[in-house]
């Protein structure tokens, strides 16, 4: 039986993947894990590798064809193998002759094929992201999702500025820039929030603040922001040692916490709703002991300081890994069940981690945090200070840090406890999460 | 030698004058040279361009033609034909309606059907444009139409100077050229070298450089791009203003480098908007290399979408104004657009 190549799964909320390019003809001679073809994805673009050893055949996507993730793009026929119709009973071969990488990538090739592979309307780009062409370039060169970036043009749309506002930190940062053609404009975005990286959205109502957990950054946020009203203007401010702010300089906890309150002061006018995971959930606690006026509503997600315990292999782990392979065993850690991080997944992750300056960075950060995979810090007796409405939500299959951290909420402290669900449910389940940051929300206003 | 040339005397003239001195030289230099058109020879030219040149050169090379345009192009195209160097004016670019079938499918089509065995060398002025009050038929600006043409060549000088070295290459280009001058730059002074020079065909000119967007305009409109960019400079926008020069061919590489260093493109012309020759810049830019480095949405500023009223307030309104570009560069770089 011929081997079947499908559109991989490799982000959390992803649901179709765009076809850009095919590196082996049909007919041709693949190896296995040898590049095959290329998606695009809201993150990233990135090689997709041969999953067998043979000659490709039947294929079904064109460059440029959107596919729903899991269904076949073509098929792999051991050498010898006699070549028929796709194996998957579908109608007549949709390509028996090589796909043309025609100029017009966004038409699909013709005759459809009247197979499981879906078409993108072709009045409409790939990632449904308003953008200007400079932006667009200037994402494709960065590496830079462009549904990540606040788009300050007219109606939203992102521009060149918006792209290179948002990269121009990371670019700062890191030891070996990736050379994009231009030098990216002083980050507009960044200015008054003091060293580190927040990047906002425009909307109406009262903010909210995103601050992510150890090891990841701001563009962890993008399945459950997929969930929130459009109008819902946010900041989400990237740690020390992570996504685009600088590197180095965190000492201690506290060193952290002042960083983060830096930030904060200057990019939060007025009460503002806190969203947190993890760590991040550790510093918001610090944050709304010495800003309790400022903070309309406190939602935390498996947040770290509340007990001794936490899994330090993971972390160490996490940081450490400088591929995919090595990153993509700790990463199954993070959901409840392996099974929720496939290999693409990882392999995007890491993309997103290549600097080595930010893992060094990010070591050193754990080692001194979470020295013998202890919690050094204790937010305990803040949390039983906090007077704003808090929820805490937290995954009953958490490898992490144990749920059970989450008993020293008080009384009149919301609750949820996921079934099923582990260390990351703002990306396992964004609905139920933002479900119930609605509810704390809505509940602050009233009172 | 070109107008840029260091060593060039420079004397101060009207865009009429320097284009008098551009025929005067071209009649002295080269014996196949001669003018013809309507009132031309005793009267001096509808505009008095040709002013006095019948006294200096003599009614049999300044040669006034009968009210038929249709039979002075069909003249010219002949003398062109059989070894002189016409240069025909038409009083009114409008006027070269009547000549069509002489310019579209004689002048511009011999070369190729006799496959390339003879050429029309033929150069044809007209004044066009409006702001003179002359109303729907004498107030038109019809380059696009030529420029539709393969085998013409069309240009649109801004300048006093680039008015006597377009002539100039015109004259000395093998194939038809249609010059078009603009009725209300004809009073316009400027710094014009003396002396035979030329100007290239196909060239255009940045006339200000700038950072934040590129203008493209021809004839009079180059005047109001940049005033308006020197307005818009005290806003802290730089506008880029490229002088057209030559709407057929039209020179990409100068385009496309500025909308590639800015990101941003204004067309400004005085043409009627749809179809004209901001929507071919804009589609060249749209196919070109400069597409990727597209910050907002290309912007055409064109005539009104109906013929040139009498009243002077409504001429004035169907035709791009210094604030009109003023209002489309901020939309543009103050990204509204």
């Amino acid at each position: 039986m011929p081997v079947e190549v499908i559109m991989p799964k490799v982000d959390m909320d992803m649901a179709t993947g765009k076809l850009s390019v095919w590196h082996v003809s049909e007919g041709e001679v693949v190896a296995k894990g040898a590049p095959l073809f290329d998606i695009e994805t809201d993150k990233a673009a990135m090689e997709v590798e041969s999953p067998a050893t043979g000659r490709l055949h039947n294929i079904l996507a064109s460059p440029g064809q959107t596919v729903d993730v899991g269904k076949p793009v073509a098929w792999i026929y051991a050498e010898g193998e006699a070549v028929g119709a796709p194996p998957s009973g579908a109608a007549a071969p949709a390509a028996a002759t090589p796909v043309p990488a025609v100029a017009v990538a966004e038409e699909p090739a013709q005759p459809e094929p009247a197979t499981a592979v879906e078409v993108a309307p072709v009045a409409r780009a790939g990632d449904g992201v308003r953008a200007t062409p400079a932006a667009r370039r200037l994402a494709r060169t960065t590496g830079i999702a462009l549904g990540a970036v606040n788009g300050t043009g007219p109606r939203g749309r992102v521009q060149r500025d918006d792209v290179a506002a948002f990269v121009a930190p990371a670019a700062e940062a890191r030891t070996t820039p990736a050379a994009p053609q231009e030098a990216p404009a002083p980050a507009t975005l960044r200015g008054p929030a003091g060293d580190l990286a927040v990047t906002t959205r425009k909307g109406t109502g009262t903010p909210l603040v995103l601050i992510h957990g150890f090891a990841a950054d701001s563009f962890g946020w993008m399945p459950l922001e997929s969930e929130l009203p459009r109008d819902l203007p946010l900041s989400r401010i990237d740690l020390p040692n992570h996504g685009r702010s600088p590197r180095g300089g965190v000492r201690d906890f506290s060193d952290l916490a002042r960083a983060v309150r830096v930030a904060f002061d200057a990019a939060v006018d007025g009460p503002v709703h806190v969203l947190a995971h993890s760590l991040g959930g550790a510093v918001a606690l610090a944050l709304a002991d010495v800003r309790p006026r400022e903070i309309a509503s406190l939602t935390l997600i498996a947040p770290a300081g509340l007990g001794p315990e936490i899994d330090g292999a993971v972390l160490d782990g996490i940081a450490r890994a400088s591929r995919a392979e090595s990153l993509a065993p700790w990463l199954k850690r993070l959901t409840a069940t392996p099974d929720g991080i496939s290999w693409d997944f990882a392999r995007a992750a890491m993309l997103a981690r290549n600097d080595p300056a930010m893992r060094d960075a990010q070591l050193a950060m754990a080692d001194t945090l979470f020295p013998d995979g202890v919690q050094s810090f204790d937010l305990r007796a803040a949390l039983a200070r906090l007077t704003v409405p808090t929820a805490i939500i937290w995954g009953r299959r958490d490898h992490i840090i144990p749920w059970q951290h989450s008993l020293s909420a008080r009384g009149e402290m919301a609750l949820h406890l996921l079934h099923e669900i582990g260390h990351i449910p703002h990306v396992e389940c964004p609905a139920t999460v933002a479900g119930i940051l609605a509810r704390n929300m809505r509940q602050a206003s009233r009172q | 030698m070109t107008a840029q040339d260091p060593t060039l005397v420079m004397r101060e003239m009207s865009y009429a004058e320097a284009i008098r001195d551009a025929m005067g030289l071209a009649l002295e230099r080269d014996r196949r040279v001669i003018l013809m058109g309507e009132d031309i020879g005793v009267y001096g030219g509808a505009f008095q361009v040709t002013g006095d040149l019948i006294d200096r050169f003599g009614p049999d090379r300044v040669i006034d033609t009968p009210i038929s345009e249709l039979g002075g192009a069909g003249v010219a195209v002949g003398a062109a034909l059989t070894g002189l160097r016409p240069i025909f004016e038409f009083q009114f670019s409008d006027f070269a309606a009547l000549a069509m079938e002489q310019i579209v499918n004689q002048a511009a089509k011999l070369r190729y059907m006799l496959g390339g065995e003879a050429s029309v060398p033929l150069v044809m002025r007209m004044p066009s444009g409006s702001g003179t009050g002359a109303a729907a038929q004498h107030s038109q600006s019809l380059e696009a139409w030529f420029g539709h043409v393969p085998g013409l060549k069309v240009v649109q000088p801004a300048t006093p100077a680039d008015a006597k070295g377009l002539l100039l290459a015109a004259l000395e280009d093998p194939d038809p050229v249609i010059v078009f001058e603009h009725k209300i730059l004809y009073k316009m002074k400027g710094q014009v070298p003396e002396g035979y020079y030329t100007t290239p065909i196909g060239k255009a000119e940045i006339r200000r450089e700038g950072t934040d967007l590129t203008i493209v305009a021809s004839a009079i409109m180059v005047h109001r791009a940049l005033e308006a960019a020197a307005k818009l400079a005290e806003e802290g926008i730089s506008a880029e203003v490229i002088d057209l020069r030559t709407v057929r061919p039209i020179d990409r590489e100068t385009i496309i480098a500025s909308v590639c260093k800015t990101g941003r493109l204004l067309c400004v012309y005085e043409g009627v908007r749809t179809l004209g020759v901001g929507a071919e810049i804009s589609a060249m830019i749209a196919e070109s290399e400069a597409f990727d480095y597209l910050d907002a949405p290309i912007l055409r500023l064109g005539g009104a979408e109906a013929p040139i009223p009498y009243n002077p307030d409504l001429e004035r309104a169907a035709v791009p104004q210094v604030p009109d570009i003023e209002t489309a560069a901020r939309r543009l770089a103050r990204r509204e657009a």
